[in-house]
């Protein structure tokens, strides 16, 4: 992949995530598309902001569960029916009662794994490098206490001027332009 | 400069957004119009019900016994209701949050549906004999001579003559429902005062009632394990289970939770709460209804696990009368109800956003409570154990669960009116006026 180079985007800090959200509305009210919402902790309502499409990770994930729950459930029953039958208590070969508890836990070990790897291969982690870090402001707080707005170059609407100035319009602690 | 009044603009439109999302106070907070109109609904259904359930006492001995066990059945819900709106309400006092603010008065009115619960407590004590085996035989001796019961049963009834007996049994329920009516007082007395309190002292009062509460909790749980004892496990003298009193704390959760969440989504049909009730409390309120379905599963199959693994004849009689002779088709559709329906449901996202949706799930989940309390008593009676019989005293259950749950709704309604729907000196009370996207 070749080298990147000029700006990659605007990122304006905020204070508080109702001031990102509120930006975030309008500018996807003014028409920007390829812009994002960098928070500390989940902000639910950047997600509706950003209007943000449903994604298959969920599907995944019970797919997951799915899948790990029956194998388990089957995997004990091969065992204990066919490849290895052991009178047990004088119960029957086939005891389900028994096999729910291990079943259950693999429901839960395969979803729970599903979703942690579906949702990193569809979002594109690990990223080894991102160019919103070489701002510093964002390197500072974007893992403690600001909020961030970042309006990507590769939008159309995107303006170096226009967009800065939309930007300032909200009020943000600071607007930054990071280079790629 | 058209460019600049494009962007001025702009910010006046961010501006007035936000100022809109934020909530006015309603002008009013007390119960709307609609409340009384279900009162009077849910009297009028009670007494027809009521009416047509003393048909029963008239049916001969299959009639008043069927009619007692569905009685114990209805009680047992209308108790389930209050004293489980009692649990929850001091659980949000220790917890605090949001969704517990929106809760807590109809979770008050629960709790004052205690006078008319407590006097629902008397016909059992009329029907003792017909419902309880030991309470029937006094001479545990004499009765196996006779050959009324088996040996395990006078063993059973002559080892557990010190707790159950008829004295004590009422004594024990008097204990119950004093405990219950202390912190019911309590609660409900200081939560007047606080709406009173003109100078907030919200810390005071958060202090106050969490001491309470904390201490409440714990008086609660382990009381509980002795009425879920007493008035259902004892049916059945032979058997025991140490989970049971457990199984029923968070089978009051469930069902509390599910009325709870109903009740909201119902009142949000008109002011105060149409302004109040936020998505975000609603979906925090189903996700615990979800916790609250895995949970009584988890309990409920545990039980079933261990004493299916140990096999042994004190204990394996009483799930082969709830399995055999037709059961199995009743604990198969509990399962369903009880557990795979809400489960499957409330995991999708989408649908604890929908109110008319949630309320279904809310109302298929009491009746599943109802459902599993007619396959938890029924059987313990030598008619129907290992045999789901269909005597025109069955019919009980379609009557008399109904007539006594709906005069209990038509009463906790009156409470719900009686009383703003909303607490207000409370900080979380500014917080569900903000918008929802600022945290």
């Amino acid at each position: 992949m070749p080298m990147q180079e000029g700006i990659y985007g605007l990122v304006a800090e905020f204070d508080t995530p109702g001031d990102m959200v509120r930006a975030t509305e309008a500018a996807h009210h003014h028409g920007y598309r390829r812009m994002d919402c960098y928070t500390p902790y989940p902000v639910e309502e950047a997600a509706e902001a950003l209007h943000f499409t449903k994604n298959r990770v969920s599907l995944i994930c019970l797919l997951g569960g799915i899948l790990g729950g029956s194998t388990a459930f089957l995997m004990q029953t091969w065992i204990a029916v066919w490849s290895y039958p052991l009178n047990i208590a004088g119960r029957p070969l086939y005891s389900w009662p028994a096999f729910i508890i291990p079943a259950y836990e693999w429901t839960i070990l395969w979803a729970g794994l599903s979703a942690a790897f579906g949702m990193l291969a569809m979002n594109g982690l690990p990223q080894p490098y991102h160019p919103l870090f070489n701002a510093p402001n964002f390197r500072d707080g974007a893992t403690v206490d600001k909020f961030f707005l970042c309006l990507e170059a590769t939008d159309p609407r995107f303006s170096l001027v226009e967009s800065r100035a939309f930007l300032e319009s909200f009020n943000p602690v600071s607007v930054v332009e990071v280079d790629h | 400069m058209s460019d600049q009044h494009q962007y001025g603009s702009g910010q006046a439109d961010t501006h007035g957004h936000a100022h809109g999302h934020k909530t006015a106070v309603p002008a009013s907070l007390a119960a709307p119009a609609m409340v009384g109109q279900w009162q009077r609904r849910w009297l009028i259904l009670g007494v027809v019900t009521g009416l047509l359930s003393l048909i029963f006492l008239f049916l001969g001995e299959d009639g008043i016994n069927h009619f007692l066990r569905a009685y114990v059945v209805g009680f047992m819900m209308c108790f389930t209701f209050m004293g489980g709106g009692l649990a929850l309400l001091m659980v949000q006092y220790c917890s605090g949050g949001k969704w517990g603010l929106m809760l807590r008065r109809p979770l008050e009115a629960m709790t004052r549906t205690l006078p008319l619960v407590a006097l629902m407590f008397l016909p059992i004590i009329f029907g003792m004999k017909r419902l309880y085996l030991w309470a029937a035989v006094s001479n545990p001796v004499q009765a196996l001579k006779d050959g009324v019961i088996n040996s395990a049963q006078a063993h059973a009834i002559a080892f557990k003559r010190p707790m159950l007996n008829p004295t004590g049994f009422i004594i024990r329920s008097v204990i119950y429902f004093s405990i219950i009516a202390l912190y019911t007082y309590l609660l409900n007395k200081w939560s007047v005062k606080r709406e009173q309190d003109k100078a907030g002292n919200y810390e005071f009062w958060r202090i106050k009632f969490e001491n309470l509460s904390g201490f409440g909790l714990v008086v609660y749980a382990f009381m509980l394990t002795g009425p879920a004892i007493d008035w259902v496990m004892s049916m059945d003298p032979t058997w025991y289970s140490s989970v049971w009193g457990l199984l029923f704390l968070v089978g009051q959760g469930y069902a509390v939770l599910a009325l709870g969440i109903l009740t909201l989504l119902q009142l949000s049909k008109a002011e105060p709460i149409k302004s109040l009730f936020r998505k975000t409390e609603q979906m925090d309120m189903g996700k615990l209804a979800f916790a609250f379905v895995m949970l009584n599963i988890y309990l409920a199959f545990s039980q079933f696990l261990i004493i299916w693994s140990g096999n042994l004849p004190d204990e394996i009689p009483w799930y082969l009368n709830r399995f055999r002779g037709g059961w199995g088709v009743i604990i198969t559709i509990d399962f369903i109800l009880h557990w795979l329906v809400p489960f499957t449901l409330l995991l999708s996202r989408d649908l604890k956003k929908n109110k008319s949706k949630l309320a279904w799930v809310c109302r298929i989940m009491i009746f599943a409570r109802c459902w599993d309390l007619f396959w938890l008593v029924e059987p313990n009676y030598p008619d129907s154990a290992r045999n789901l019989h269909m005597t025109p005293g069955m019919a009980a259950y379609f009557v008399v669960p109904v007539a006594l749950i709906s005069l209990w709704f038509a009463y906790y309604y009156a409470q719900l009116k009686s009383r703003p729907l909303v607490p207000v000196n409370d900080p979380h009370f500014d917080e569900i006026l903000e918008p929802e996207h600022a945290h």
